[in-house]
């Protein structure tokens, strides 16, 4: 803690802003040097200046290039005069041989600078302002370099020394014939450093004995840097660029080239707190954006390293915390995490939260509890995290730090929220009661209600806008699956008063997204200086680099495009994160209320814009919906292809929900097929998955027990499929879970029907729509107003009317939103309707008939699901026959044979898929 | 048992040659040993007997002579085959060697090994690499001094280590390496990180030398578990037992430690070494008492000694002798001022006396000396903590578990800290921690069984738990058993609360003390008896409370009364209590 304060801001002299100085030396020469101008144009010139601009405005870069980046970086800026440019630079440093030396050049330095009242200047000449950007650089440069001890200046000397002995040694490496070098490889740091001394001495009796007129050369010869930096510089520049690209390959690289840029460089210069706080916080985003499919190791060794050269800087321990925590190792994290907090307590890195009274003395330990409860929910022990929270909450309050209060309220709802009430009950019993007294009477839904206001009222009151935003999403969620009333007289009866209300979730997700405008109109605090700075170098070397890596450009513009727009407006990453959340929110709620064009459109922006900023379970999800959105509306085969896509992406990813998507479509594939062995096992294997170690996932229970209903359905076994709907539907209610209520009753309904017991099966369906009704399901609505009218139509032909009246009131919602089962069903039933109709007569209204049963076979074919097609090709050939067009009678039929022997023989065709 | 004859000419030996090579301080222990054998009477020298005049010990030493003197049984120790001692080359030695010797005794390392820069011979080889590895380590001290930047930065390294593992490698493939060069050689690669090759090294080294001191502690830092320790393949001799004891000791296997330092007494019977370390092993057994005079023979025979002196000054403030302690300190100052051990026990006399700044500021000290100087970082510590400086506190003891994560006391403090804060959840990851190094101490069970206990937490049967584990291992305070008995009362367990509160009065009888617990006990059991109609036991616990004055006495009447009444009252149903 000490330590971050006593030289905050600190400017040091590298060898790096040595490159730099000589550079500028050479973009301004002063009047007594005696170079040549070696420009040919004034564009080459200011060609030269800009990329020195951008030079010093990264040089607070927390790495530094090393000189053969430098000198690879001269070679595209400079065109015709690479050779030129950076000759004189790698002679300039050779010629630096004694601590002497340096005090010359940075003296010479000055002359380069205009004084204030240097008007004699001649016109030709050109002289930096003081007061410009490359001025105060000079300026900085010089005073720190005079502020250093000759301990300094002798230290400085010797890592310019390795500093340009790295750009040799790296270079040789590619030169094996050469004995020298290659021997200098073999040679550890020491003996370079030998070497070189030698060299220098050497160098200095060379100079005595001619009298100073041969100038030391460098030991590498100039046509063996070209031949081998060619190589070398496009592989690393693209790995490095690489990193911003948004699709699956390049995220091996990304790490790669972290490795690069850590493991190679040998002599990372530590500078400001600025840029190292900066830099780690790259670091923590890289972590959260690609999971764990970073490799953990690659970033250890960073951290390593930098504990290495900063033991004070606690904020790593932090870090390895993360990677651990991606990595999910347990042990590793809860070590660092608590180690963390033990050195800082918690005072250092959470700059943004702003100092309250009184929290340097005792620290700012509340936040540690809050990071272990989050971790423990992580790590899928919620009666852990709830306890710890729950004294982070008694801490807080104690210490009144309303700020972690807030967030503390907010994490507990999600933990509570996402836990379910399974085990909560015992634990609350003597704990938290925010506001209220009878906290302990309340269900969890309500509790977490309350958690939510209580947070949402503090973060409000306290500015704290990213909370704000993530907590009105939170309330949209909360809004969007809970009915706000107790759920206590809920039924078919007192429904219609009890109802989700799609406004507010919509306005709480309008106000979530608010954040941004926030954000764009406050001038930002929030940006650290390190990776804005690097930022803009990348930025600027982008032109240049072009041509290097044209091939990929196409497919990375839209990402580098917001990347800039990021740095422009310099919208932090965790505040488009929680926008792209809000996207998510947006479609999953569409979804939920039917709309499919509004859903998949939202998941288009957030897979779009929010890609790359996201985390990589965020994104994971915005693809898995869209493949479901394909798999639904366009069929299996768009699907699966798709699948492929994202499987490789995202495998990595911890808990990754990939698998289950794929099993899903999968059974569902293997159902419409008529491949019921095969949707067996995928059942089997949902249920694996929902078994795991990590915590139970109620969701995924749920979904695996209405998945082996439907199975058993398929099979015809209706009473083992009723019992198993039974008991899921016990289970839905046991845990609050309305909307997947809703649907297993639909399920009911239709086994009901399916077994012709349409009786039983009226009341099932009617509930369902009820259920639908009270929480907007409008798409389930439809669904089960279709199952209902066949129901009615089951019940005898006399019903036809009714049947169709319940379909034609719910085909605009099917038609628009549906999914090729349902709209087909849809098709199928209606002409199902009409023929059983008595009033109806096929030969005078055959294509109202015709028509939706040739749009039903069209679609189902899309789906291959055998048995609905048959039926429709079936009504299709009767129908023909009646008409006694017989051809095409033939035609139908043989097609109905087609899908009935497909349907019959399922392993006939051989699921390639599995 | 080895013959102390042979142990002296081995000694002899191994100074010389020790010494030859610069390695003072294997020099150093090697001749407190020598001094440390029992002389025989016949060579007596008057300059021997000058070295133990006045020496209460004399007495000691000649009365224990007389048991000693019957030739001992030989327990299970094999004779080991003689290590045969290596024939220096001295002849060849040469006047550069001698020059360079010179130089390094003058501390000026980087000439000496330039001397020797051309000599082949082992030892002229050994001593320019060490030479260049002491010079590395100067220049080290020297860096870190100078590159210390805002965070603390220290990537000074020994810039030597790469050039002199290189060499050394090369000598060992070939063979040209001899004992000395291997400890070198490990001490190198144990800098470099490379820990399991060092301790090959080491091993191989003290297999062929074992005089050298210097590379069994190296050998023996290296030794972080149990399994490793028992993984080395050494060859039997002396040394290893002194090896073996401290290695056991840094184990916290005090007992098997003392085991074998009381084998070595037989023929080190006046070795400071053997007694200092026997007083850390029962420092550590909290043996106080006995501690404190091991210690204060110690300063008699060695007035000037600091090494230990910071445990025996732990053992002062424990018994809260303010006197002694600085008695202890000044004497100490005088001696040796800027070591770090003299700095913590000025900082311990500071703290028993209050003035807790002054303290931190001399445990400060003694952290500049030495970095990683364990005790005077949980010190300062518990100092903070005595300052209510939290944060400040944790970080010390944070620090000390980083330089030694298996310091039960900073893990315990730690844990302490945490709980001053009201995070009693939080301190129990530190209790847990502590418990694991330390699972028979009845005092961490306590502490974590009230972290159960707070009012936050409530967890009563964790608690419960918790003081019965302390129990178990022996709680000498008694709290215990009484926290047992009141949380079983607490719950409602009217049987267990009796039970604990019967053994607890047991064992207060047993130490002869009296106060409120005794009270409580007795009105307890008491009522308890006499609701379950044991009115003959009920009796018992009420006379005794009758002895004592005050309310209880009152209540123990009432008591009495309500006894009688039960008696007589209900004649019908206690028929047999009156044989009329």
């Amino acid at each position: 803690m000490a330590g971050l304060t006593r030289t905050a801001g600190a400017f040091t002299v590298t060898p790096h802003k040595i490159s730099v100085c000589i550079l500028l030396q050479l973009y301004a020469p002063s009047a007594q040097m005696s170079l040549p101008f070696p420009f040919s144009s004034v564009s080459q010139h200011n060609r030269l200046g800009l990329y020195l601009l951008s030079l010093t405005k990264s040089c607070d870069d927390i790495f530094e290039p090393k000189l053969e980046d430098l000198l690879n970086q001269l070679r595209e800026v400079g065109e015709d005069m690479d050779a030129w440019l950076t000759d004189h630079l790698t002679n300039r440093f050779s010629s630096l041989t004694s601590p002497d030396d340096l005090l010359n050049f940075f003296n010479d330095m000055r002359g380069i600078l205009g004084s204030v009242d240097s008007g004699a200047a001649q016109d030709d000449q050109i002289i930096l302002d003081p007061s410009s950007n490359l001025g105060m650089f000079v300026r900085r440069c010089i005073l720190a370099f005079n502020l250093l001890s000759f301990e300094g200046v002798c230290h400085l000397f010797t890592s310019i020394e390795v500093y340009c002995r790295e750009a040799h040694s790296s270079s040789a490496q590619y030169d094996a014939s050469n004995d020298n070098l290659e021997s200098l490889i073999q040679h550890d740091q020491m003996d370079m450093e030998k070497y070189i001394m030698d060299k220098a001495t050497e160098e200095i009796e060379l100079q005595k004995n001619a009298s100073g007129s041969v100038p030391f050369h460098l030991h590498t010869p100039e046509a063996l840097f070209k031949v081998t930096e060619g190589l070398l510089v496009t592989r690393k520049e693209k790995s490095r660029t690489n990193m911003k690209k948004t699709e699956a390959t390049p995220l091996a690289c990304a790490s790669s080239s972290t490795a690069d840029d850590t493991l190679v460089d040998e002599s990372l210069f530590l500078r400001t707190n600025y840029q190292i706080q900066g830099c780690l916080m790259e670091q923590a985003d890289a972590i959260e954006t690609h999971g764990s499919s970073l490799s953990s190791s690659s970033i250890e060794s960073f951290l390593q390293k930098l504990q290495n050269l900063a033991p004070e800087l606690h904020r790593v321990h932090f870090l390895r915390y993360l990677n651990k925590l991606h990595s999910d190792d347990y042990f590793a994290a809860l070590d660092n995490l608590l180690r963390y907090f033990d050195y800082s307590a918690g005072t250092e890195g959470f700059d943004l939260v702003p100092p309250s009274a009184g929290c340097s003395m005792y620290g700012r330990y509340e936040i540690a509890l809050l990071c272990l409860g989050m971790m423990h929910f992580r790590f899928g022990h919620p009666n852990l995290a709830l306890e710890v929270l729950t004294e982070a909450v008694r801490v807080s309050q104690q210490l009144s730090n309303d700020t972690c209060l807030a967030y503390t309220l907010a994490a507990m709802s999600n933990l509570l929220s996402e836990m379910g009430i399974a085990s909560t009950t015992s634990v609350l019993g003597s704990s938290y009661s925010p506001g209220t007294s009878t906290a302990s009477s309340l269900s969890v839904q309500q509790r977490v209600y309350i958690l939510l206001k209580e947070s949402l009222r503090r973060a409000d009151s306290l500015k704290l806008r990213r909370l704000v935003a993530s907590n009105h999403l939170a309330m949209a969620k909360f809004e969007l699956m809970h009915v706000q009333r107790p759920l206590l007289s809920f039924g078919p009866k007192a429904s219609m008063r009890h109802k989700t209300c799609p406004v507010s979730v919509c306005k709480e997700i309008r106000l979530g997204a608010h954040l941004i405008s926030d954000f764009s109109a406050e001038s930002s605090t929030m940006t650290i200086d390190g990776s804005l700075s690097s930022a803009w170098l990348k930025d600027l070397q982008k032109p240049w680099g072009q041509p290097v890596f044209s091939q990929e450009s196409g497919s990375r513009k839209s990402s580098t495009f917001f990347q800039f727009c990021d740095h422009l407006v310099s919208i932090p990453g965790s505040v488009s994160q929680i926008i792209g959340a809000s996207y998510l929110l947006r479609a999953t709620s569409w979804e939920l209320y039917g709309s499919a064009p509004m859903a998949r459109m939202n998941t288009l922006v957030y897979a779009t814009l929010f890609g790359d900023s996201s985390s990589s379970s965020d994104a994971e999800l915005a693809y898995l919906k869209l493949i479901q959105h394909l798999a639904l509306y366009k069929g299996y085969k768009d699907a699966f292809a798709a699948l492929k896509i994202a499987e490789e992406k995202f495998l990595t990813v911890s808990k990754s929900k990939v698998l289950l998507l794929k099993l899903q479509l999968l059974h569902e594939h293997a159902l419409h097929r008529g491949n019921l062995k095969l949707a067996q096992r995928m059942c089997n294997e949902l249920g694996g998955l929902a078994s795991t170690t990590m915590g139970v996932d109620m969701e995924l229970k749920v979904e695996a027990s209405l998945r082996e209903a439907r199975t058993l359905l398929a099979a015809k076994q209706y009473s083992q499929a009723a019992n198993v709907a039974h008991s899921l539907f016990c289970t839905c209610h046991k845990f609050n879970l309305q909307i997947e209520k809703a649907s297993v009753l639909l399920l009911l309904a239709e086994i009901h029907k399916k077994s012709g017991n349409a009786v039983l099966g009226l009341p099932y369906a009617l509930a369902s729509i009820s259920f639908c009704q009270s929480f907007n399901l409008d798409l389930l609505k439809a669904s089960a107003t279709l199952t209902l009218a066949e129901l009615w139509l089951g019940l005898g032909s006399n019903h036809a009317k009714r049947a169709l009246d319940l379909l034609h009131g719910a085909f605009p919602m099917i038609l628009g939103h549906g999914g090729l089962e349902l709209r087909a069903r849809a098709y199928i039933f209606e002409a199902n309707c009409y023929l059983s109709d008595p009033s109806f007569s096929v030969s005078t209204d055959s294509d109202t008939v015709l028509d939706s049963l040739r749009q039903a076979s069209d679609e189902l074919q899309a789906l291959e699901y055998h048995e609905l097609a048959a039926e429709a090709l079936y009504l299709m050939a009767m129908v023909y026959d009646k008409l006694g067009r017989l051809e095409e009678r033939e035609e139908a039929a043989a097609l109905f044979k087609k899908h009935i022997t497909a349907l019959e023989n399922p392993q006939h065709e051989e699921p390639n898929m599995a | 048992m080895v013959s102390k004859e042979s142990c002296r000419n081995e000694i002899r030996a191994a100074i010389r040659q020790l010494s030859d090579r610069c390695l003072y301080s294997a020099a150093k222990w090697a001749g407190e040993q020598l001094v440390g054998i029992e002389q025989d009477s016949s060579n007596f020298t008057p300059s021997n007997t000058r070295f133990q005049r006045g020496s209460p010990s004399i007495r000691r030493r000649f009365s224990t002579n007389e048991s000693i003197s019957t030739p001992q049984p030989s327990v299970g120790f094999s004779q080991p085959p003689a290590t045969p001692l290596p024939q220096e080359d001295d002849v060849i030695d040469g006047d550069l060697y001698l020059l360079a010797k010179s130089y390094f005794d003058c501390r000026e390392y980087r000439r000496a090994s330039h001397v020797l820069r051309d000599q082949m011979s082992k030892k002229s080889v050994f001593l320019r690499c060490y030479a260049l590895y002491l010079a590395g380590e100067k220049r080290k001290e020297e860096e870190m001094v100078e590159l210390e930047g805002p965070l603390g930065k220290s990537d000074a390294i020994n810039r030597e280590l790469v050039s002199l593992e290189r060499e050394l490698s090369a000598l060992k493939r070939t063979g040209a390496i001899d004992s000395f060069g291997l400890y070198l050689y490990g001490v190198v690669l144990k800098e470099k990180g490379n820990e399991s090759l060092a301790r090959a090294s080491l091993v191989e080294s003290v297999n062929s030398y074992p005089w050298n001191w210097s590379a069994w502690s190296e050998l023996q830092s290296l030794c972080t578990s149990i399994e490793i320790l028992n993984s080395l393949n050494l060859n039997n001799h002396w040394m290893k037992e002194f090896f073996l004891g401290s290695a056991y000791q840094e184990l916290r296997m005090h007992s098997e430690s003392l085991a074998k330092y009381e084998y070595l007494q037989g023929i080190f019977s006046f070795s400071n070494y053997i007694q200092a370390q026997t007083a850390k092993a029962q420092y550590s057994l909290r043996e106080f008492d006995q501690v404190e005079i091991m210690f204060e023979d110690l300063l008699r025979n060695d007035p000037y000694r600091v090494e230990d002196m910071d445990l025996y000054s732990n053992v002062l403030y424990a018994k809260e002798a303010c006197a002694a302690l600085s008695y202890l300190a000044h004497k100490v100052f005088l001696t040796d001022k800027y070591r770090p051990e003299s700095c913590c026990i000025v900082g311990n006399y500071y703290s028993l006396k209050g003035q807790h700044e002054k303290a931190v500021m001399y445990f400060r000290r003694a952290l500049k000396l030495n970095k990683k100087y364990l005790s005077a970082w949980t010190l300062m510590g518990h100092e903070y903590v005595e300052m209510k400086n939290t944060s400040a506190a944790i970080d010390a003891y944070r620090r000390a578990v980083d330089v030694n994560p298996c310091d039960y006391r900073a893990w315990y403090g730690l844990g302490q800290a945490y709980e001053m804060m009201g995070m009693p959840f939080y301190a129990l990851h530190y209790f847990r921690k502590s418990i694991f190094f330390l699972p028979n101490d009845s005092r961490l069970w306590i502490a974590m069984a009230k972290c159960y206990q707070s009012e936050q937490l409530h967890m009563l049967e964790e608690a419960i738990k918790c003081y019965k584990r302390a129990v178990n291992c022996g709680d000498t305070e008694g709290i215990a058993l009484n926290q047992l008995a009141k949380l079983h009362q607490k719950l409602g367990r009217n049987e267990e609360a009796a039970f604990y509160f019967e053994k607890d009065l047991e064992r207060m009888d047993a130490e002869g003390l009296e106060g409120p617990n005794m009270f409580e006990a007795l009105v307890f059991l008491a009522t308890h008896l006499k609701t379950n109609k044991k009115f003959d036991e009920a009796e018992v616990y009420c006379t005794r409370l009758l002895d004592y004055s005050g309310p209880e006495k009152e209540k123990a009447k009432s008591l009495l009364r309500g006894i009688r009444m039960a008696q007589t009252g209900f004649p019908s149903m206690d028929m047999e209590h009156f044989p009329l």
